[in-house]
């Protein structure tokens, strides 16, 4: 197993439209180690999102490479890279993004069931308990507060054991005592399972709790810091 | 840094050796199949029109074929206008078959215990007529009472509507007979002759004794031959034929009868052909644009499992899965309905068919509709559901991300297959690649025009946007040409439902139209025919003692064509297929005048006329247009008529365009009045009768005085006509409904479709402090624009459409029912705007907040 988690190379990422380039991310190089914690700040429109976009394989760079566990990205059809999404990255979103026709248990099996493995509604359920909702099991979204719905996210971002946990504005649509909760899980898992975390976030507050600051602006990383205190 | 790659080794799963998709198939659709209800609704209701049409033309082939005998009741059937020639005795005696005879004229018959009188067909009937089939009638022995003489039979319709049973006395012509009872089922006579001039059967022998077998009087007659196989039949309809050119009778066949009435009923396939292919269209569109909303609404949870790890094949086979089994339920439920449909049809149309038609339940026509329901719901989703492979899984992040245009090989081939699917499927219902052609080509123009309309009116707009009205109409007007707001696409579909609509009402409104008769105030609604020379005045003076106008009273001779063009209609038989038989074989009925009547107009050429003081080429006539396209002969050309033995060598002078059934009688041939004013001839005189109380008393003195005229009151036969065709509209017009349900249905999909982004916008407007009243007008007022564009386009389109189809297809007059047409297109814009006005009520009743999270996901 390579040290190296995420390895981004001279990452660059321009759209056309009409007769422009629009230059959204210029030239960003960072790594990520196995088993720590990161997070992307910066202003609205500094390309944070699209770099997490990138680093996780959801979209192509227009130059340089992304590796994720070994694996090029940029050389890869999409199938691929969702094949490698399945079996290493964990998600967790701002607005939840749970399937609203499934159950809470159901939405947390998904990736496994993907994977083609059986017997997973233990492993689900003992999740589920784990950040809290063991009696909710059965519910579906729209029957589950903000929180609640943050939290089946970590239970499904969690399943699959990933080897790198991406998170984008985990808080950002949730009130302060439940952000709290979902922050205390998000570290403490990552922690108890050694995931990589990558964390986009407006939050100071919250990113100072990653051992990684990586500052972004206008499209560059201007700042790559390391933090003292540890979670 | 990292330099190495590792090779993804990763199966790929087809769909069926994946069981996780069909998990999640059904996961993802147990609580949310309402979502694919305007699927179901197209496929249904498309599937329901093509199943119960089907079935019905399938019941109507299989009884022509079933009781092929029984339509006219023997093997064979000569007809001809006057008594048989003894060398007819002699063919018939030496081939040693059994025969029975009938003789059959319109006649005036009196109900001597009301005194009313009525236009009837009289049938004297001698021999065991029928061969096949049977003659039901009660009393069951009351044919035997009539073959002893003296006694009648009526049919049901006629003793019910008259009160008439069994003892009663009739005056037919000089003779008074008892009834012996009703007749309620007879070969050969479906219910349409049956209802237009019902029948009183007599002997053969006592219909001379009536005395209105005169000179002149129409009367047909006919020898049924029954032989003891289907090959004595043919040889004998060879043995027959030369006999039946040389005397001029015609002889019927079991197959010449059931393409006669295939013909008959040609129309009525034409137009259900049409129905189904419009239909399944219209059921496709609808399929198609349901589809595309649900993989729509999809989007954001496909871009959440692919970022998990879905491939795009995974992803499209859940929905595929989705829509193909509600497929097959879908067509199994409209296979259902049409049958049920079909089994409602008979009950208002079967009395009018020929025959006991069987309205089985028609397995061939359900296994088609399952078929084509089952190859639509792939078909028809393929594309839109493509796009769900697609789906990035970025637009997790970004919803509104839109990837560039992706080649797909998959998405070729649905374009290819979509294209070809109308054209093999009308073939199949038409059986002509032809049709098939004109029907799909017709939908590809109407979907050209549209979208060249829509890109046009777009254009328009915005150039010249009406700056200065007010804000709504501004928001309202710009709303049509924002960025990805769907207006050519929603046009484009709302027009083509609505083109579709409009045009099977004009289709619809034209056939109706061809059979019905109308009647305006200075028309002749009474008839009164066989009115021979020596009567004409008395029959004349009677009409005045009633103060009664002769509007018309012109001569009638028969005569028959022996040449045309200069060849013999012998050879022209033989050479060529292009004029029909019957129409070089028939015998014709003429008139001379020197004028036009209100009811002709001249095409061409100049009017009848003879030029004296000549003694060859001098007589010319004039022809109506049909028969100058039947026979192919125009201006110039000549023709000979055997006129009672006397051959009259005519050339045509002109072409008269006549609408038949205003001001009757017309004719096709009229010669000039110097030639044939010695010829035997027979008076046809025409009045109107406005009061009931009249027309009783008149039809009663002329019965008494001249029993041997007829008269037909055309106020009885024009409504029992329009009540007919009205039951037969009934029926073409409740499975049109069906067509125009599939297309409302598609109407709706389509505004539904915009929803979205018209949504995004009013919940904008919304939070910056639109007022409810604002946000629906503006939503109201993009709505009738978009409704108002779409069916005035499609009206206009509608109008080129019915006309080709009319002109080439039906072969039929246009005739558009113009309120109609505008209460369809007024209906159009209504269901558009009130849709919309639905689709916007989801913001107007929610507060911004809650507007925008459920806009973001939340």
């Amino acid at each position: 197993m390579p040290d190296v988690v995420l390895l981004s190379e001279q990452l660059t990422k321009t759209y056309s439209s009409a007769d422009k380039k629009l230059t959204v991310l210029d030239q960003v190089s960072f790594q990520a180690e196995q088993g720590t914690s990161l997070s992307i700040i910066g202003p609205s429109g500094s390309g944070k999102t699209t770099l997490l976009g990138l680093c996780a394989g959801l979209d192509v760079p227009t130059s340089g490479s992304i590796s994720l566990m070994g694996f090029k990205l940029n050389a890869m059809s999409e199938d691929d890279r969702a094949y490698v999404r399945n079996q290493f990255v964990g998600f967790v979103f701002q607005n939840f993004q749970l399937l609203s026709t499934l159950t809470a248990l159901e939405n947390v099996m998904v990736p496994l069931e993907l994977r083609g493995e059986k017997n997973i509604a233990n492993k689900a359920k003992a999740l589920l308990a784990r950040v809290g909702l063991a009696d909710r099991l059965h519910h579906y979204p729209s029957q589950l507060s903000g929180g609640e719905q943050q939290r089946v996210a970590i239970a499904r971002a969690f399943i699959a054991a990933p080897r790198i946990l991406f998170a984008d504005e985990p808080t950002g649509n949730l009130d302060e005592e439940n952000a709290q909760q979902v922050v205390d899980l998000l570290f403490e898992m990552n922690r108890q399972e050694k995931t990589t975390l990558v964390l986009v976030t407006h939050n100071l507050e919250l990113a100072q709790k990653t051992e990684r600051i990586l500052q972004m602006k206008g499209g560059h990383l201007i700042q790559d810091s390391k933090l003292k205190n540890q979670n | 840094m990292l330099e190495y790659t590792i090779k993804i080794k990763r199966k790929t799963k087809n769909i069926f050796r994946d069981p996780w998709v069909w998990k999640m198939a059904w996961r993802d659709g147990r609580h949310n199949f309402s979502r694919l209800f305007l699927f179901m609704a197209s496929l249904v209701t498309g599937i329901a029109a093509v199943v119960a049409i089907s079935s019905l033309n399938y019941s109507l082939q299989d009884e022509l074929d079933r009781n092929a005998k029984e339509l006219i009741g023997a093997d064979l059937v000569i007809n001809g206008n006057k008594k048989f020639d003894t060398a007819w005795t002699n063919l018939l005696d030496k081939a040693k078959v059994t025969i029975a005879k009938d003789a059959d004229m319109a006649s005036m018959v009196m109900f001597m215990n009301t005194g009313n009188s009525r236009l009837v067909k009289v049938t004297g009937l001698e021999g065991s007529f029928p061969f096949y089939g049977q003659m039901v009638t009660q009393p069951a022995d009351a044919y035997l009472k009539v073959q002893g003489g003296n006694y009648v039979m009526l049919d049901e319709t006629l003793a019910t509507q008259y009160e008439v049973s069994s003892n009663d006395s009739i005056k037919v012509g000089n003779k008074i007979f008892i009834v012996a009872g009703v007749v309620t089922k007879i070969p050969g006579g479906g219910g349409l002759t049956s209802t237009l001039a019902p029948a009183v059967y007599v002997s053969l022998k006592s219909l001379d004794s009536t005395g209105l077998v005169q000179f002149g009087s129409r009367i047909g007659y006919s020898i049924y031959v029954k032989t003891k196989s289907e090959k004595e039949t043919q040889k004998l309809i060879e043995q027959v034929k030369p006999l039946a050119k040389k005397l001029g009778n015609s002889i019927e066949t079991v197959e010449r009868r059931k393409e006669q009435l295939g013909r008959s009923f040609s129309l009525v396939y034409r137009f259900f052909s049409l129905l189904a292919f419009v239909a399944l269209i219209l059921g496709c569109i609808g399929v198609a644009s349901s589809v595309h909303i649900y993989a729509r609404e999809k989007r954001e949870e496909v871009a959440m499992l692919r970022c998990i790890g879905s491939s795009g094949w995974q992803a499209f086979n859940i929905y595929f899965i989705q829509v193909f089994i509600l497929g097959i339920i879908g067509s199994l439920i409209g296979a259902l309905l049409g049958v049920a449909i079909h089994q409602i049809i008979p009950i208002v149309f079967k009395e009018y068919l020929p025959g006991d038609i069987q309205f089985f339940v028609s397995l061939r026509a359900m296994g088609e509709g399952i078929l084509i329901g089952t190859i639509v719901s792939v078909l028809f989703t393929l594309l839109p559901l493509v796009s769900v492979r697609f789906v990035p899984p970025l637009a997790v992040l970004r919803a509104d991300f839109i990837p560039g245009r992706i080649f797909s090989k998959t998405r070729i081939t649905a374009i290819a297959l979509i294209v070809l699917f109308p054209i093999l499927t009308a073939a199949y219902q038409t059986k002509s690649f032809i049709t098939a052609g004109i029907f799909s080509g017709g939908i590809a123009v109407a979907l050209g025009c549209l979208v060249l309309v829509a890109g046009g009116l777009l254009y328009l707009v915005r150039e010249f946007f009406p700056s200065n009205a007010s804000f709504i109409f501004r928001h309202a007007l710009s709303n049509l040409f924002r960025p990805n707001n769907q207006t050519r696409m929603l046009m484009v579909t709302i027009g083509l439902g609505a083109f579709i609509i409009s045009v099977l009402n004009i289709i619809e409104g034209s056939l109706l139209n061809q059979v019905e008769f109308k009647g305006n105030k200075n028309q002749s609604n009474t008839i009164l025919f066989d009115i021979q020379p020596n009567q004409k005045e008395g029959v004349i003076k009677l009409t005045e003692e009633n103060k009664l106008p002769i509007n018309q009273i012109v001569p009638i001779i028969t005569c028959r064509l022996s040449e045309l063009k200069g060849r013999t209609v012998e050879v022209i038989q033989k050479d060529t297929t292009t004029i029909p038989d019957w129409a070089l074989t028939r015998e014709y009925r003429v008139t001379y005048r020197d004028s036009l009547t209100a009811s002709e107009e001249l095409m061409s050429g100049k009017l009848q006329y003879f030029v004296k003081g000549r003694i060859r080429d001098s007589v010319f006539v004039t022809i109506s247009e049909q028969m100058h396209e039947t026979l192919r002969a125009g201006v110039g050309d000549s023709l000979v008529f055997d006129v009672q033995g006397v051959p009259i060598k005519v050339f045509i002078s002109g072409i008269r365009k006549v609408d038949w059934p205003k001001d009757p009688p017309n004719f096709i041939f009229v010669f000039p009045k110097e030639i044939l004013s010695n010829a035997p001839q027979i008076w046809v005189a025409a009045t109107r009768v406005e009061d009931p109380k009249v027309a009783s008393k008149f039809q009663r003195e002329l019965v008494t005085n001249f029993p041997n005229v007829s008269l037909i009151d055309l106020r009885l036969i024009l409504s029992t006509v329009n009540e007919l065709f009205r039951k037969i509209g009934l029926v073409v017009r409740f499975l049109a409904l069906f067509s125009v349900v599939t297309g409302l249905v598609v109407l709706a999909g389509a505004v539904i479709n915009s929803k979205f982004v018209r949504i995004k916008e009013n919940v904008l407007l919304r939070t910056l402090g639109a007022r409810t009243n604002q946000i629906v007008k503006i939503t109201l007022v993009e709505y009738g624009y978009l409704g108002l564009f779409s069916s005035i386009t499609s009206l206009v389109l509608a109008f080129g459409g019915g006309w080709l189809l009319t002109k080439f297809f039906f072969e039929v007059k246009l005739a558009a029912n113009y309120s109609e047409l505008l209460i369809i297109s007024s209906g159009v814009v209504v269901l558009t705007v009130f849709i919309g006005w639905l689709n916007s009520r989801e913001v107007i009743n929610t507060s911004p907040l809650e507007a925008l999270r459920k806009e973001g996901g939340n």
